[in-house]
This record gives C-alpha cells, sequence and structure tokens, in this order.
C-alpha cells in the first residue's frame, strides 16, 4: 500500500496576511508525517506528528495559538482513532498542556477509557508526567486580540463563526492501517465548558480499515449534528468515493442543519479528498513522494518532497 | 389525521440482579407512563423523553441522577443527552455534579445556549447562572453505590472485568415520537462504578448514546460505553433503518456487530418514523418498556414481553 497522509489547518474565514503562515504550516505538517510513513510508520504516529507540529504552530486554532473561551483562557478538545480495532482516545476542556493530541494517544493507551474531560483530563496529564505549562504560554497577540474584541457590545456573534478552527490529519500507511487526528482550541468567546465535534468520536474524526479515515473542521455544533466524519465513511461504505462522499455530506449539512465546514479524508484503498463549504481550508497532502496543497476551492499547488524540504 | 405517539424508556443493559429487578420494573413502568401522559395531551415527544428519563434520574434504582454510581475519587459525575429529530438540535452535558436532573440540563443547553455540549466546572457555572439548585453528593449517593465502590476498590477491578461480569449498574433512556410525527431521544447516567475523574461515556456523545432524525428514527442506547462509542452504535442503527431495516434488525446487527468487531454488550431502545418500535439488548437483561395505543409492553429477561391493557385516561 503507498502510504498517503492529508491534513487540514482549519475552514473558514483565514486573513490574507495569514494565508503565507497556514500554507507554510499545513506543508510542514504534511511532510513530516509523510517521512514518518516512508520510513515505514503507522499512521497513528503520522498524524500524532503531523498534528503535533499544528499544534505547536501558533498560526493555527489548536495547542498554541487556540482561540480563548469567555474568561480569556485555553481549553483544548482533540481526538485520535485507530482505524485497526477502532480505539480512540479523546479529551475535552483541557488546559495548561501543549499538545492535546498527545494527551488523547495517552487516555487511548494507557486507560481503559476513550474521553477524559476538564479536570479529571488535566489529573491524568499529571499522572502522566506530562508538562503542565502556564496557560498565557499557549495564548498569541492575535487570539488575545480577537477575544477583547468579541467582549465589546457591538461585535457581530455571527463573525465568530467564521473563523478557522481546529487541526487534524489522516494517513494510511503501508499495512493499510488508517488512523485520524483532530485538536481545536474551539469557538473563539465560548462559553466555559463548551465542547465541539473535535472530542467527539464520529463527529470531529473517525477511522475504520474497513473503509477510511476522516477529520473534520468547521462549524462544531453542526459537525455534531450530522456526526459528519461517520456520515462521509457511510456513503463510501454504499460505494461512493472520497470526493463525492465528502461533498454529499457537506452539502447535507448546509441544507439541513445550515452548517458550513471542510474534511480531509483518506479511503482504505489509498484515495483521498481535501473538500470544504467554506471558502477557504489550509490543506496539504503528501502521496508517491509528492506534496500537494492549498487554500482556496481549486488552488491546487503541486511540488515534489525533495524540492518541499530543500525549500524549508 | 395525525401520528400515534409511542413512548419507549429502558433502565440499563446489565445483568440486573433478582434484588433489583422488581424496583427496575416498577421503574421503568412508572417512568413511561408519566412520559406518555403529555404525548397522550398533544404534548410534544422532546416534553416526553425529558418527563420520561427524569422520573428514572429520580429512581435511586437506576444508575442516574440519584443512585448514580460513583467515579474514582467517590464522587459523582453525571453525563446526559436530549435531542430533536426535526431541527437535529441537541443538548448534551458530561461530568457535572451536584445537580438532580442533567437530562433537563442538557434541555436548558439546548434552549439557552448555541452549543451542543457542556462539560464539567463549565457546566455547573452554566448550571448556577440558571438557578438550577445545588444539591449535596450526600444526597445523589446511595448505600448501594457506596458498597459497591468500595467493593471495586478493595478488589482494583477494571472496568472491563467490571463488564465482563456484567456487575455494572447503567443509564437510563427514553426515545419517542409525538402525535405530529416528531421524534426525540434522551439518554443519562452517571456511568460505570470507579471510572477514573472525568471518565466520559458514550452517554451525551452523540449519535453513541442517542440520535434522533425525524426522517428515519430515535435511539438510545446502554452498556458497555466504550464499545458504543467505537461504533458509534445510535447512528449505525439509524443507519441500517435508512437501508430498509426495521428497527428489530436493525439493532439486532448493530448490537451483533459490536459484539463481533469490539466485543461490547448493551441495549437499545428504538422507534422509527412510521411509529414501529422495539427494545433489544445482548446483555443478560435490560429493563424496559413503552407505550403505544392504549398497550403497555415491559420486559426484563431476553425474548421476555409482558402486555397491559391501559385503562383509558378521561
Amino acid at each position: 500500500m503507498k502510504p498517503v497522509v492529508v491534513v487540514h489547518g482549519g475552514a473558514g474565514r483565514i486573513f490574507k496576511d495569514r494565508e503565507e503562515g497556514a500554507r507554510s504550516g499545513v506543508t510542514r505538517a504534511a511532510l513530516k508525517g509523510y517521512s514518518i510513513l516512508k520510513q515505514g510508520g503507522n499512521a497513528l504516529d503520522a498524524v500524532e506528528e503531523a498534528v503535533t507540529s499544528m499544534e505547536d504552530d501558533p498560526h493555527f486554532n489548536a495547542g498554541c495559538g487556540s482561540v480563548l473561551n469567555e474568561k480569556g483562557e485555553v481549553e483544548m478538545d482533540a481526538i485520535i482513532m485507530d482505524g485497526k480495532n477502532l480505539a480512540s482516545g479523546a479529551v475535552s476542556a483541557v488546559k495548561c498542556i501543549a499538545n492535546p493530541i498527545k494527551l488523547a494517544r495517552l487516555v487511548m493507551e494507557k486507560t481503559e477509557h476513550m474521553l477524559l474531560t476538564d479536570h479529571g483530563a488535566n489529573l491524568f496529564a499529571k499522572a502522566m508526567g506530562v508538562p503542565e505549562i502556564p496557560g498565557e504560554k499557549l495564548i498569541t497577540e492575535r487570539s488575545r486580540e480577537r477575544w477583547s474584541k468579541n467582549l465589546e457590545p457591538d461585535s457581530n456573534p455571527h463573525e465568530f463563526k467564521k473563523d478557522p478552527g481546529t487541526v487534524g490529519a489522516v494517513a494510511i500507511d503501508n499495512e493499510g492501517n488508517v488512523a485520524c487526528a483532530t485538536s481545536t482550541g474551539g469557538l473563539t468567546n465560548k462559553l466555559v465548558g463548551r465542547v465541539g465535534d473535535s472530542a467527539c468520536i464520529g463527529s470531529g474524526g473517525y477511522a475504520d480499515n474497513h473503509v477510511g479515515a476522516i477529520s473534520t473542521t468547521g462549524h462544531g455544533e453542526s459537525m455534531m449534528k450530522v456526526v459528519l466524519a461517520r456520515l462521509i465513511l457511510y456513503h463510501m461504505e454504499q460505494g461512493m468515493s472520497p470526493v463525492d462522499a465528502a461533498d454529499t455530506a457537506l452539502n447535507y449539512m448546509k441544507t439541513r442543519v445550515g452548517g458550513l465546514g471542510g474534511v480531509i479524508v483518506v479511503s482504505n484503498s489509498g484515495g483521498w479528498a481535501a473538500r470544504f463549504s467554506t471558502k477557504q481550508m489550509s490543506w496539504a497532502t503528501v502521496k508517491d513522494d509528492q506534496l500537494q496543497y492549498g487554500i482556496y476551492t481549486g488552488e491546487i499547488h503541486t511540488s515534489s518532497v525533495a524540492e518541499a524540504l530543500e525549500s524549508k | 389525521m395525525g401520528t400515534k405517539p409511542v413512548l419507549v424508556v429502558h433502565g440499563g443493559a446489565w445483568a440486573i440482579p433478582d434484588e433489583f429487578a422488581e424496583r427496575s420494573i416498577l421503574g421503568v413502568k412508572n417512568a413511561v407512563k408519566n412520559g406518555f401522559a403529555v404525548l397522550e395531551m398533544g404534548g410534544s415527544s422532546m416534553k416526553a423523553v425529558e418527563i420520561a428519563v427524569r422520573a428514572l434520574e429520580d429512581d435511586t434504582v437506576f444508575d442516574a441522577g440519584h443512585g448514580a454510581v460513583l467515579n474514582a475519587d467517590g464522587y459523582v459525575e453525571l453525563d446526559a443527552i436530549i435531542m430533536n429529530g426535526k431541527t437535529l438540535a441537541a443538548g448534551a452535558v458530561s461530568c457535572i455534579r451536584n445537580i438532580s436532573n442533567p437530562v433537563t440540563f442538557a434541555c436548558s443547553v439546548l434552549e439557552k445556549t448555541p452549543y451542543v455540549m457542556l462539560t464539567g466546572t463549565g457546566s455547573n457555572q452554566f448550571a448556577e447562572k440558571l438557578g438550577i439548585p445545588q444539591v449535596p453528593v450526600e444526597e445523589l449517593v446511595t448505600d448501594h453505590a457506596k458498597a459497591e465502590w468500595e467493593q471495586y476498590r478493595k478488589y482494583k477491578q477494571t472496568v472491563k472485568s467490571l463488564f465482563n461480569t456484567e456487575l455494572v449498574h447503567d443509564t437510563v433512556g427514553a426515545v419517542a415520537i409525538d402525535c405530529e410525527g416528531n421524534m426525540a431521544c434522551a439518554t443519562s447516567t452517571g456511568g460505570i462504578t470507579n471510572k477514573m475523574v472525568g471518565r466520559v461515556g458514550d452517554t451525551p456523545v452523540i449519535g453513541s448514546g442517542g440520535y434522533a432524525d425525524n426522517l428515519v428514527g430515535a435511539v438510545s442506547a446502554t452498556g458497555h460505553g466504550e464499545s458504543i462509542m467505537k461504533v458509534t452504535l445510535a447512528r449505525l442503527i439509524l443507519f441500517h433503518m435508512e437501508q430498509g431495516k426495521t428497527p428489530e434488525e436493525a439493532a439486532d446487527s448493530a448490537l451483533h456487530y459490536m459484539e463481533k468487531r469490539v466485543h461490547g454488550r448493551g441495549g437499545v431502545i428504538v422507534v422509527s418514523k412510521t411509529g414501529e418500535w422495539t427494545a433489544r439488548f445482548t446483555t443478560k437483561r435490560m429493563a424496559w418498556a413503552g407505550i403505544k395505543e392504549g398497550v403497555l409492553m415491559y420486559g426484563l429477561n431476553p425474548g421476555e414481553t409482558i402486555q397491559e391493557i391501559l385503562k383509558p385516561s378521561k
């Protein structure tokens, strides 16, 4: 099986001055994931590595760079899933750690549970020796700016919905195992304790060796209402290609619940898709030593992995 | 002509010991009658499932609200979900403490916030803002829940072994279709005895613990939470129904898949958009009850269905 990795850095509105950072961030993440697969590594390690890279990148709404809740703090959600045995780990409303996706993996591998939340998630992190970092380390000037702007009485709540949320990755390794990972800081100025799709299996992501793997981004509540990741895989089980399945599901989400978003998909035969109903979604993929990436609908840049690594 | 309303409830799928059998049956019968009264008066399926689940939460024989099991710290953390099949709107809460009725709180999340799910400390802060009375944990904890917790801590039983011996208290839930054809589901739980602090199971996770869609049907699930999540059980059942299976076929198919693929057992209640319904389980027992067209049906053991004709209300 030719390994494939696809990543996204969020669907929504990406300001012009942020575009370069977004393109650069997703390509870096995809190349990192791919190097693991190329060396014979597994899909789970590849998606974890790709997402970690974006959590550490302040350009994205995950880990460092996460948006702030109404109290001005960072609360993060993340999920990882192994398509082989449907094992999964997730965390919701976790604070003061650099990499929620790593904690989600620990939930999967070191506990008999699938989701830990809030205080309990932080207790577990401590028990696992995950370093606690001061909340401020995750806050960027930009996220703080947006937070205080949204506190103003004349701010438009609908504007919040447009900003990109979430990062994610899907992969298939040379043994044909698929995996997905998704991580986010959520919605800016959200109520304390608000959990979106990213911690919810079937909504923020899903992986099943029998079909494929998905990671989603966009308006969290809408994705939860249609259980978006699982819905796309149903369509693929019925014979649709990754592109058709993604487009059908995104269209359904728009017409049924008025929500917009984006998804990345990999099928168990190595097909893939990066589709979105928002104006933009930063994404990148590597397959056959070829890197492709884009932000706007129809925008695809291609280069060889060798060229891309050289330019970095 | 309107739809014939249906309400079905469950009080948990597990090896319900004989000492709880009678109270469990009384509990589900009581809850289904309370909930159905809402439908009979032309009320909504959302209201009916909320009332039914409240009755189950208040009943200490079930692991939800009062009577919930204890986590590793000896504390009670509650999860719940409610979903509106017409709009796909949902409200859910995970790990909320010190309130009597998480299902009503889940309803508030749906109606009073733009969100689907709140968790932990934040959910308690919102409950306070809404003026929901705080209930001391001692009031929620029964002697039985405490004794069981002590026993499990003593023998350090793992969650899996707990489930394999099926000594797990469980979740409650309801599904309904009202006279306008609108569907709803609700599920509520205290989780698994001695679970890790902050452990969230299937109950509040949309598509796993429950799902409702006017175009297909409504489901509430119970059983081994982690397994239910792995197969997104509620959504899976509705997918089978979209493909043409009856509620019973869909439920059996999905439960069988869950057992084969991830070695988990559980139970579900399902109602379809045409008012057909079923209660199915792969555990030793599941307390369930349903009302439709003046007939109450209930059961506990596999294959068991007892029927009662209800006296028409004035």
